[in-house]
């Protein structure tokens, strides 16, 4: 059995150019050194009946022995402010801030401290393992403290006060539901004995869901907290718990106060890594790992769904104990892409115990891209780097209590999974949820992946390299581009190709990226589309990180968490996220088909029907028997049909001109159809009763010449190298990329004939 | 917040429905009969307890048996002398487990415990 895991890395940029550097950050905990080589991926998926794993091995510099070390990761996300003069009046001090705690028998976790850990000095606002809240105030060795006699409510928000009263000597600390009955009510206050004079220690930074471990600007933290902050406020005044709520309840306080020492509005820069004080006293700070942001604060009330329409009403974030969004490891090894390298999919691989019986060998995945605009082939076969990180060490299959029904059949775990099920701290996909339940909505390439690279996945970057393989195998040269130069670059990133291929499962699209293929298309450009539920998700990409995405899933579509109410709109970019069917450009209206179901049970083959006689198509099916079924044979359930799959729905945009040429119908009581195929609930709704659970092979000419051929299926690619690659599966892909790749354009639509023979529109 | 509940599936398992273990047997991948599917609606939902899974030993032709440990961070249980060379038999082996947990009762033939 090989280990895949024994080191880990990633490599950045994830995305490179030829003559740009890439770097490779590795650790392990056991390996002193490993055997790099570094090599183009021709085909990812170990599977003995399929091609198996094949390389092409360039021969570089960093080729040879690499010393390896550990390097930990510190999941868990916090803000950070840096010690400042504001923060060190000595004296009376009061914080409010209202909390929404989503975990909170999960442990000790802090909510708001300017506290060194390792000498136990300063003031720490936490819950303790009980989930009460608890203040603290540590100096000279001497701890006061005030812990509320109540525990806090999971997922109910309350107002929170605390204050040290120098003058007094005693330290408060109040708690107040915002929704005070029917058993809500967690309302009380305890007061406690505190200094009667305190003098801060300096050089400790003041940092929110989490405490500091030493001092310093840039501290190591503890304690991660899991839920929503919002409107934090510190005074340096002792302050009754009504004074302080209503300096809480004023979104915009005046900054003049001159007790406000810190008044953080987390709904400005929304975007960014930055949280602004609104105080005179600028006490900006930095998130670190990527809390949610644009999350519901403690005042929303429904009258908006947009965080744009009233930013007001979301200045809460969302931090996670769990968030991980930049392993922060060191480089071990940098490499210059040669200027003359093919584009490609490539890896870093590392090898070591090569003699043992438990050799290791693991994989960091990167991408070389065609430059911009500097095409070295006429076609293109797409990355889907957004559907890469999407699924970004997704542990759906070990967390979640469907898989195994959806899956129809016993979980078989790779080496990687087994790691990633001990060790949650190299962050999840955006199919999971954090370990507080929601759902993560995020995902980032500065952390190893080990779903990304050669030998573990058998979905999306996997299947994804069968087609690379095939193209490989008929002598097809071609570029690689990727999702986020097309996000980037939008159209320019296509135009240069007569035809570009998206592959098995090119699901998560920002609407630069949509509006990008729409472009081609109608500019003449040629889409083979081999995958199923294609452009189905509506994302987000950073503005200013790199391989950096958002996902709000909301409440339609196949969805492995709900999103939040009101909290669906993607704070990356303020536009609305989920399916892009409700937003207005279903993929049927792009690609000609669109995701209906899911079919685990088996896959199967298509059926041709009558327009694949239509003589305007004749050059697709050339040398095929339209008698015999299409493809039933294949790596993903014995057919080209299955996985997930599309159909025609002119209702949703199918064009007119689209010939619907073959289908895969039937599928049986395995075939489920997509949640949002449903209007109303009945039975009757699985594939073996409903025509509309379906695989559809779609053709459409587009605008100056251009056209689209879709698949409608993920265990398409799957089935290209049956029979050593000879086969119908094949030579229907291969004479549809033969003839897209030929300029003439495609005679004999330019008519009012409508060509959707046999669908009638529900009535 | 919505979750799917593992006690969620519950249709009643009858101990007598030896045809349907059989019926299993013979055909793991299906398609199975209504009753079947029902049945093993039941054991995939919940797992019956934590969870057997497989641990791929070489893709596509041996697998070990495994139990997820229904919490985050655990490690998988390995059961090192349960390997299989078909996924048909694995799936046999833990139906016979899940039968077994389900009604009290053993089915013959079914194979060694882990």
């Amino acid at each position: 059995m090989t280990d895949t895991t024994a080191v880990l890395g990633y490599a950045w940029p994830l995305v490179v150019s030829p003559g740009e550097e890439v770097a490779f950050h590795l650790s392990s905990a056991t390996l002193e050194g490993a055997e790099a080589t570094l090599i183009r991926v021709r085909c990812a998926d170990p599977d003995p009946d399929g091609p198996g794993l094949r390389f092409h091995q360039p021969g570089t510099a960093i080729d040879g022995p690499v010393a390896l070390r550990n390097q930990p990761l510190r999941p868990g996300s916090c803000a950070i402010i840096p010690d400042a003069p504001a923060l060190n009046r000595p004296g009376s001090l009061s914080l409010g801030l209202f909390l929404y705690p989503t975990a909170p028998l999960a442990g000790a976790q802090t909510i708001l401290a300017r506290w060194r850990d390792d000498t136990a000095e300063g003031w720490r606002l936490a819950l303790n393992t009980e989930a009460q809240l608890e203040f603290t105030i540590g100096a000279g060795g001497r701890l006061w403290r005030a812990t509320a006699p109540r525990a806090v409510i999971e997922r109910e928000w309350i107002f929170v006060a605390a204050s040290l009263d120098t003058g007094a000597g005693r330290i408060a600390l109040t708690q107040s539901s915002l929704d005070p009955q029917a058993g809500r009510d967690t309302g009380c206050t305890t007061t406690a004995e505190g200094p009667g004079a305190i003098t801060w220690a300096t050089e400790t930074a003041l940092t929110i869901a989490a405490h500091a471990l030493e001092p310093g600007a840039a501290p190591r933290t503890a304690g991660h907290f899991d839920g929503k902050i919002d409107r934090p406020r510190i005074l340096s005044a002792a302050l009754d718990a009504a004074a302080i709520r209503a300096l809480a309840e004023n979104p915009s306080p005046a900054p003049a106060e001159p007790d406000l020492v810190a008044a953080w509005d987390f709904s400005r820069d929304m975007s960014t890594d930055i949280i602004r004080d609104l105080s005179a006293n600028r006490l900006d700070g930095t998130l670190r790992q990527m809390p949610m942001r644009a999350a519901t604060g403690a005042n929303w009330d429904g009258r908006t769904v947009q965080w744009t329409e009233a930013p007001e009403l979301y200045g809460a974030i969302h931090f996670h104990s769990d968030d991980m969004h930049d392993a922060g490891w060191s480089p071990d090894l940098r490499f210059t892409i040669p200027a003359e390298w093919r584009s490609g999919f490539y890896a870093l691989r590392l090898c070591a115990r090569q003699d043992s019986d438990d050799p290791v060998e693991s994989f960091v995945a990167f991408f070389v891209r065609a430059p911009l605009g500097k095409p070295r082939s006429e076609l293109a076969f797409v990355a889907s780097t957004a559907t890469f990180l999407a699924y970004a060490n997704s542990a759906l299959r070990m967390d979640q209590v469907h898989a195994e029904a959806m899956l129809e059949g016993l979980l078989a775990l790779s080496r990687d999974d087994v790691y990633l099920q001990e060790h949650r701290e190299l962050g999840l996909s955006t199919y999971d949820t954090h370990s507080d339940g929601s759902g993560w909505c995020y995902s980032t390439a500065r952390r190893p992946i080990i779903n990304m690279r050669p030998r573990g996945a058998t979905f999306n970057y996997g299947n994804d390299t069968h087609i690379i393989d095939w193209l490989e195998q008929i002598g097809q040269d071609h570029d690689i581009i990727v999702d986020d130069d097309i996000h980037r670059h939008g159209a320019q990133a296509l135009a240069p190709y007569r035809c570009v291929i998206t592959g098995s499962h090119p699901e998560y699209f920002s609407r630069s990226m949509i509006e990008a293929f729409d472009s081609y298309q109608r500019n003449g450009g040629r889409h083979i589309y081999l995958g199923g539920n294609g452009f189905y998700w509506r994302i987000g990409w950073h503005p200013t990180q790199p391989h950096a995405m958002e996902i709000r899933r909301g409440m339609n579509g196949l969805r492995t968490w709900e999103g939040e109410a009101g909290e669906n709109a993607l704070s990356f970019t303020g536009e609305p996220s989920g399916l892009w069917r409700s937003n207005g450009r279903p993929p049927q209206r792009l690609v000609g088909v669109g995701f209906d179901a899911q079919v685990f049970t088996r896959s199967y083959p298509y059926e041709w029907r009558e327009p694949a006689r239509d003589p305007r198509v004749a050059w697709a099916v050339e040398g095929i028997d339209l008698d015999a079924p299409l493809g039933d044979f294949g790596l993903r359930g014995g057919g080209a049909a299955g996985l997930e799959v599309d159909r025609v729905e002119p209702t949703l945009g199918s064009p007119p001109h689209l010939l619907w040429l073959a289908t895969a119908d039937r599928l049986g009581y395995g075939g489920v159809p997509t949640l949002e195929e449903l209007r109303t609930l009945h039975r009757g709704a699985m594939g073996d009763q409903n025509a509309r659970v379906r695989a559809d092979i779609a053709f459409f000419p587009t605008a100056r010449g251009g056209a689209v051929f879709s698949t409608g299926s993920i265990a398409w690619a799957c089935a290209l190298s049956h029979n050593n690659y000879d086969n119908s599966v094949s030579r229907l892909t291969g004479n549809v990329l033969r003839r897209f790749l030929d300029p003439s354009p495609f005679e004999g639509f330019d008519t009012q004939e409508r060509s959707l023979e046999g669908i009638c529109p529900e009535a | 917040m919505l979750v799917n509940d593992p006690e969620a599936a519950h249709w009643p398992v009858d101990p007598s429905r030896l045809d349907l273990a059989e019926e299993f047997r013979r055909k793991p991948r299906g398609p199975h009969s209504d009753d079947l599917q029902k049945l093993l609606h039941r054991m995939r939902w919940s797992g019956v307890g934590r969870r057997y899974v497989l641990v791929t030993l070489e893709p596509n032709r041996r697998w070990m048996l495994g139990r997820l440990p229904g919490k985050r961070g655990v490690p998988v249980e390995t059961f090192p002398n349960r390997v299989f060379t078909s996924l048909a038999d694995a799936e046999w082996a833990v139906f016979a487990m899940r039968w077994e947990a389900l009604t009290g009762q053993k089915i013959e033939n079914a194979g060694n415990e882990p």
